[in-house]
């Protein structure tokens, strides 16, 4: 079939789904599978339907939500001056390079052990679980991204008086930002498997909590509940960071 | 050598510049961009200087705009050494370097705002530049959407609108269509009789030269020399008429030959 017409491949998807999400109900209807090993999807929006109502699915919900925002956005704030520092400086990115050379490799769960011996079971641990599995990462996009800066702009900047911290601020952060927003955009999808991973690990709450005390009482419907609102959640806070890029970025339209 | 004059404003003493390669160290050839050249601009002149692309001319604006430092020599502007960029001398490139953030008005302003101007003040300085140049009704586009010529134009603005007391132009025009050139060389002679600014531009246009220049320096390629200088005493207005009389004629063959010559002798280095 042709596609040529957005409304049509929209159509096209939604149809997907339909037939996807019946013949997955049949497939349990019918007793090809156990409820244990896979719940239909009926199952899974009654078991919706009942935590909505106690109030456990927003909260568990809300609570990782925060985790990754607060942890996302402090790791952001701190690494969007501090990269863009060490990208206009060839000395202090010399100093540091071996530093974020060291933590660069490390995956973000490698740092849950040492969290929970620092900081406990707390929410000042799950906020420095995403803030450390997304620090270096997020410098690494942020220094690599001052590099795509023309440079005569800075020396145009520079002859019309601009000191280097003016150049910094009105130059490499303008001008990287579509990058930095970009791979921002990468971040928080690892921010969210940081928590979520932390969560698995040692929680009181949230999605991953939820997930794995689903788990933990054979509620194969509420471990699945679980990982559809993890999707559901990314996409939403995606489509809400779209529209904050496109203010943030007037000039690229 | 003279002894610099009260109305110099930029003096270039005994300049040399060479550019180190940095592939192969072994058998490394160095770029002697520049060999011990001698000029001077005198306060409120239309300096043009003609040469061949790589003569160096580039390499000698930067060095007066203090982008770069000269290998030995030095530059004096207003008899102090040029040691680090400096305002004093607005460059306009011939890439324009606009800021593609911001507006056609923020482009312009951000010469005053790096004074720390006061809003008031830098929006309406800003508003007189832009009219200047013709631009009225374009301050809130961003450069993207503005056509090669207008987007130079908001780059005389900014320049213009900084105050600078010399302005280097390095080839401003060469990427624009004849028309909009001859439009924008008209309201360049325009803005240099009204403000008087000392003016240094870099061409590879002999006509072009002659239409603008009070003085005009031919560059000579490796190592970038001054191999003429000619005062261009062709009357104002520079229109048709005096385009097509005797004299125009007779110093565009001078200049001519001079720049054949140069560019026949760079050939002969680089058959060697
Ligand atoms: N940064 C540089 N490194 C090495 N060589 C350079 C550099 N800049 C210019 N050159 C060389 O110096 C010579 C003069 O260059 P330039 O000043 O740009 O010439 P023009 O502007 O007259 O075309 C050329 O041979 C060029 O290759
Ligand atoms: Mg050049």
């Amino acid at each position: 079939m042709e596609i040529n017409t957005p409304s049509k491949s929209l159509a096209v998807s939604i149809a997907s789904l339909v037939i996807f999400i019946t013949v997955w109900e049949l497939v349990c209807r019918l007793g090809f599978i156990e409820p244990l090993f896979l719940p239909a999807p009926s199952q899974i929006l009654s078991r919706a339907v009942k935590m909505i109502e106690n109030g456990q699915l927003i909260s568990h919900t809300l609570s990782s939500t925060r985790r990754v925002m607060v942890g996302f956005m402090v790791s952001s704030l701190v690494a969007i001056p501090f990269g863009i520092f060490l990208g206009s400086s060839r000395f202090f990115m010399a100093v540091f390079d071996p530093i974020i050379s060291l933590l660069r490799p490390l995956p973000s769960m490698s740092w849950i052990p040492l969290s929970l011996l620092w900081l406990g079971i707390s929410e000042t641990q799950k906020y420095s679980i995403v803030f450390m599995g997304s620090f270096a990462p997020s410098l690494l996009y942020i220094i690599e991204a001052t590099k795509s800066i023309d440079p005569l702009l800075i020396r145009a900047a520079r002859n019309l008086g601009a000191s280097k911290l003016d150049v910094m601020r009105e130059v490499i952060l303008p001008g990287s930002l579509p990058q930095i927003i970009a791979g921002l955009k990468v971040m928080l999808g690892i921010a969210w498997t940081c928590i979520i991973s932390a969560e698995l690990v040692a929680a009181r709450e949230g999605l991953g909590f939820m997930i794995m005390n689903g788990k933990e009482y054979f509620q194969t419907d509420t471990v699945l509940l679980g990982m559809v609102m993890i999707s559901i959640t990314v996409m939403v806070i995606d489509v809400v960071f779209r529209k904050f890029e496109r203010r943030l970025l007037p000039w690229t339209r | 050598m003279d002894p610099v004059t009260s109305d110099t404003k930029i003096a270039v003493q005994n300049v040399t510049k060479i550019f180190q390669s940095r592939q192969g160290k072994k058998q490394a050839e160095d770029v002697v961009a520049l060999k011990d050249l001698s000029m001077e601009v005198r306060d409120g002149e239309f300096l043009v200087i003609v040469g061949a692309s790589g003569c160096g001319k580039t390499t000698l604006l930067n060095l007066v705009a203090g982008f770069d430092s000269p290998t030995d020599g030095q530059i004096l502007l207003d008899g102090s050494p040029v040691t680090g960029i400096t305002p004093e001398c607005g460059m306009i490139f011939q890439q324009y370097a606009l800021f593609p953030w911001k507006t056609v008005q923020e482009n312009v302003e951000f010469g005053m705002k790096m004074k720390r101007m006061p809003h008031r003040e830098r929006k309406e300085r800003a508003d007189r530049f832009i009219d200047i140049v013709g631009l009225k009704g374009f301050e809130r586009s961003y450069p993207h959407h503005l056509s090669g010529g207008m987007k130079q134009r908001v780059s005389i603005a900014r320049s213009l609108a900084n105050d600078p007391k010399v302005m280097l132009l390095d080839e401003p025009f060469a990427a624009l269509d004849a028309m909009t050139r001859q439009v924008l060389q008209e309201q360049l002679v325009r803005i240099y009789e009204k403000h008087r600014k000392t003016i240094i531009f870099i061409t590879h246009s002999i006509d072009e030269a002659l239409l603008l220049s009070s003085r005009i320096m031919v560059m000579t390629a490796r190592p970038g020399r001054i191999a003429q200088e000619i005062v261009n005493d062709l009357p104002h207005p520079r229109n048709a008429d005096v385009q097509l009389s005797n004299r125009y004629m007779e110093l565009k063959r001078m200049i001519w030959d001079s720049v054949q010559a140069a560019v026949m002798k760079s050939m002969e280095v680089e058959a060697d």
